[in-house]
């Protein structure tokens, strides 16, 4: 039987006094890749954000590995720095994950928190820097960075610490198409069990690259799930989370025969 | 109000900067305990917030505008300890990155503007606004007494550090050394200013930021009202935001007349300080005590036997009406100074309203440039703002002199060398370091036109107008009188003025050359070598990082507006508007300060902050450091 990474058992989290989770349940396996799909404002950050500890739901029960996640749980000092070192969030907004003066500053912050020695954390940005291919960066503040290099730096500052969960909210959201690919590559490369992904994202275009599961959010709930070629022919499903939009426009069949019709537009592969 | 170096003596300033110690210690302590882990992400976001409001133009009546420092605002939100933390932090980087405010004198700012400030400000909003609810209109009246305070507080200490300048630190012919002008110069002329434009700018800020909250995210205002009846705490439902929103309009009236009642009322807290006002010169030359004193100070050369009739004249104006028929009680001291405050005061907006009328009523277009609106002003400025700091970095990634040195001996050298020059006690070693921190300049590739602009000719502009009357209010011995006024020039009133800008000149173009050649994130790291407490390197550097971010967002802001913005807004709408937009950047700075904090739990942060200890000094590097503090403390001892 293959572990759970995640188990996420009817859970209800408000916030602002407005209902953000109502009685949501969804499992992810060890080493699986799953898309959460959703429209703006379905709960997906908040999910991200429950699942990575940072906040805690006021009904249900989320366990990681077999072990219940918990406001108290996290106070025992051992258990939270194996579990920062296991779980990495890449936030939505990267100028809220760089929060420091330099991009080395920024990859040495992790390691620096779970106190690991100074050699190491030298030895270990270098390397990730490489691999990043952000080596010419490191010294560089974060208003000097572009929009895809941000993102890049946000992604490796949570790679820096080799995490076996990698949650992230956005990843490719309002990228160029260069900087986006990178992003698609790395996530394609965790795609052989290595790593556990969980992505919040609502495009579709790169689904079957990224996912090997989805599952569909609306408003606050599950409510689909399935592999990437199932939900994407989904057509009803897909209007009902609002990921696409039917509208109606015209095609020219032969002269005069103007048809409106409803359609969906989808892109599926190249 | 950001007092620059040069005013104060290095004794004032070691004084007020060790006043301000235990304050900061305290306010650390609570910071640092595990509780209040998220505060180090919103004091950050805060004085990057505070940072950016300075740069705001607020609109005020007259059709002038002021600049708020944002004390109100920062204590009610996040209480008179992490204020004090947060101000301090936005004073530091503007004096070390725009030079505004000297760096000797950062002590003295902080003590004046972050300590005093937050604390009044604080003590002021908790006594006015009581236990009124979260969403009352006493909050929104007590946040702009609570501003209008806070910001007269602090410029009367340093006005007070000003005025007792004068009276401590003369050179051997008696000229002052530091700030020319005694306690009963220096309160009234910082005061008019505050009591007026300055007040107002915060005033408006504290108030209108306040009133946005309660619309927004009342939850906010808890932290400081532990005493507001819970009910409408975070509930609000629509319908009683709206009710809220409605009494926006007699909010802001009753906030005009309750500043009123304060015009008139602050002199009064003022009389302990100083004598009357108005009476200054002319009393003093007559006043056979005071006399002798003078004739000691100036090595015993006889002051004038009379007031020069010129300040004579001037100082009967405000009187002369009054003292004929007057019963006795309005001729003594304190009615007097009273009237006077009130008059004073009130002649300064009559003017202001006058200038405004007389420059609304010239044709446009006949030679004068078209006034810029306050949004277009402030979108500018924010703009040259993120300019000059792109510019310095840009300038301190050059290979100069400076830009090789260590960071390290760059800031404390180039602090030695301000330090000597406002210790020194004659002109030409001044002068002396002044070629030097040219030839520094010269050496570093930093081209002499930018200095010329940006520190030459801007402090000659600010200093100057401070230093002229002090040729004449000086006593000492006449050697010119002016024509017609017959105002003596004196001898020590000039040496004075001398001082006064080329110790101010002198420490701007060292603290420029630091800021050109300088990368701000090198030095943050090499910090951690002097110990510098690790919360204070990181907020630091938070700060500057989001001061980016909030610049940015402030100037889409106001651009944006611009763009949409057809014909003249009403005064009372352009108030509204700068208050609105400063209520939006402050949402922003509580949303982003809040996702930080996550930010940084999620990557193992647990209250302490860790970070990586810098490299060692070289020896190189001491030698440079031993070069630099030994070309200083030989200038003080040529200069003693």
């Amino acid at each position: 039987m293959t572990e759970l990474a995640f188990d996420v058992r009817d859970v209800s989290y408000r916030y602002n006094q407005v209902a953000a989770l109502g009685g949501l349940s969804m499992q992810v396996k060890r080493g699986e890749r799953v898309a959460l799909l959703g429209a703006n404002g379905s709960g997906k950050s908040t999910l991200l954000r429950l699942l990575a500890g940072l906040c805690f739901p006021d009904r249900g029960e989320i366990s990681f590995l077999g072990e219940s996640l918990t406001e108290q749980r996290l106070q025992d000092e051992e258990f939270f720095f194996g579990f920062r070192r296991r779980v990495g969030l890449v936030f939505q907004n990267a100028d809220v994950q760089l929060f420091n003066p330099s991009v080395f500053d920024e990859l040495a912050f992790g390691p620096l928190q779970l106190r690991w020695p100074a050699q190491k954390i030298r030895e270990r940005v270098g390397e990730v820097l490489r691999s990043m291919d952000i080596a010419h960066l490191q010294d560089r503040a974060p208003h000097r960075l572009s929009g895809g290099e941000k993102k890049r730096v946000a992604l490796a500052s949570v790679l820096v610490l080799d995490p076996e969960v990698l949650l992230l909210d956005e990843p490719s959201g309002a990228l160029d198409p260069s900087s986006q690919a990178r992003i698609v590559d790395f996530l394609v490369s965790c795609g052989n069990g290595s790593k556990t992904v969980i992505i919040a994202t609502h495009d579709l275009d790169t689904l079957e690259d990224i996912a090997d599961r989805c599952y569909v959010f609306a408003n606050g709930r599950v409510a689909g799930e399935g592999t990437p070629l199932e939900v994407l022919h989904n057509v009803e499903l897909l209007e009902r989370a609002k990921l696409i939009r039917p509208h109606a426009h015209v095609h020219a069949h032969g002269e005069g025969a103007v048809q409106p019709h409803p359609h969906v537009h989808r892109h599926e592969g190249s | 109000m950001h007092i620059p170096d040069g005013y104060l003596s290095p004794s004032t300033c070691v004084s007020l900067a060790a006043a301000a110690a235990p304050f900061w210690y305290v306010a650390l302590k609570r910071v640092k305990s595990a509780l209040h882990a998220r505060l180090i992400p919103l004091i950050s976001l805060f004085a990057a917030f505070s940072f950016v409001i300075m740069m705001f133009n607020l609109p005020l009546p007259g059709g002038t505008t002021g600049h708020a420092v944002g004390m109100g605002v920062a204590s009610i939100v996040l209480g008179p300890w992490a204020s004090i933390l947060a101000i301090s932090i936005a004073l530091t980087i503007q004096a070390v990155f725009f030079g505004d405010g000297g760096i000797t004198a950062i002590g003295a700012n902080c003590f004046n503007m972050a300590i005093v400030g937050s604390l009044v400000g604080y003590a002021t909003y908790r006594m006015v606004a009581w236990r009124a609810g979260l969403g009352s209109a006493r909050r929104v009246v007590a946040a702009g007494l609570a501003g209008y305070t806070a910001i007269n507080v602090a410029a009367l200490c340093a006005a007070i550090e000003f005025g007792i300048q004068p009276l401590l630190f003369r050179d051997a012919s008696g000229a002052p050394l530091y700030a020319p002008y005694p306690l009963r110069i220096a309160i009234p002329a910082m005061m008019l200013g505050h009591l007026t434009l300055a007040g107002l700018a915060e005033l408006v800020i504290s108030s209108g930021m306040v009133a946005y909250l309660q619309r927004t995210d009342p939850g906010l205002l808890r932290l400081t009202a532990p005493d507001a009846p819970a009910s409408d705490d975070r509930s609000l439902t629509p319908a009683a935001r709206k009710t809220v929103a409605a009494r926006q309009v007699p909010t802001a009236r009753r906030l005009w007349l309750a500043l009123a009642a304060l015009l008139i009322l602050t002199p009064l807290g003022i009389l302990a300080v100083g004598s009357a006002w108005g009476e200054w010169s002319a009393r003093d030359f007559s006043d056979p005590q005071v006399r002798r004193e003078i004739a000691e100070a100036s090595h015993n050369q006889a002051p004038p036997p009379a007031a020069p009739r010129g300040l004579e004249r001037l100082s009967t104006v405000w009187t002369a009406p009054l003292s004929r028929y007057a019963p006795s009680f309005i001729r003594g001291a304190s009615f007097g100074y009273l009237v006077s405050a009130m008059v004073g005061v009130g002649l300064i907006i009559a003017l202001a309203l006058l200038l405004n009328w007389v420059l609304a009523r010239l044709p446009a277009g006949a030679g004068r440039r078209r006034r810029k609106s306050f949004v277009e002003k402030t979108a500018r400025g924010l703009l040259e703002a993120t300019g000059q700091v792109l510019f310095a970095e840009d300038m301190a990634a050059t290979g100069g002199l400076l830009q090789r040195l260590d960071p390290r001996v760059k800031l404390i050298g180039i602090g030695a060398l301000i330090a000597a020059a406002v210790a020194v006690h004659r002109l030409w070693v001044l002068a002396g370091i002044l070629v030097l921190g040219v030839a520094l300049a010269l050496a570093s590739h930093i081209p002499m036109r930018l200095l010329a602009a940006r520190v030459w000719l801007a402090v000659l502009a600010f200093t100057g107008a401070i230093a002229v009357p002090a040729i004449f209010l000086t006593p000492g011995a006449a050697v010119w009188r002016l024509p017609l006024l017959d105002w003596p020039v004196t001898q020590q009133g000039l040496r004075s003025a001398g001082f006064l800008i080329l110790r101010a000149e002198t420490a701007a173009t060292l603290s420029m050359l630091l800021i050109l050649t300088t990368l701000w994130t090198r030095l943050l790291r090499a910090m951690r070598y002097f110990r510098a407490p690790v919360v204070v390197v990181a907020i630091l550097g938070m700060t500057y990082r989001y001061m980016f971010l909030f610049l940015a967002t402030a100037r889409d802001m106001f651009e944006s507006r611009e763009s949409r913005m057809v014909g003249v807004l009403e005064p009372a709408d352009r108030r509204r508007l700068a208050a609105a937009s400063a209520g939006v950047l402050l949402g922003k700075t509580l949303q982003v300060s809040g996702e930080v904090h996550m930010a940084m739990q999620a990557r193992g942060f647990r209250g302490e902050i860790r970070l990586l200890d810098e490299l060692q000094m070289r020896p190189n590097d001491w030698l440079r450091l031993a070069a630099f503090v030994g070309a200083a403390t030989f200038a003080v001892w040529l200069g003693r």
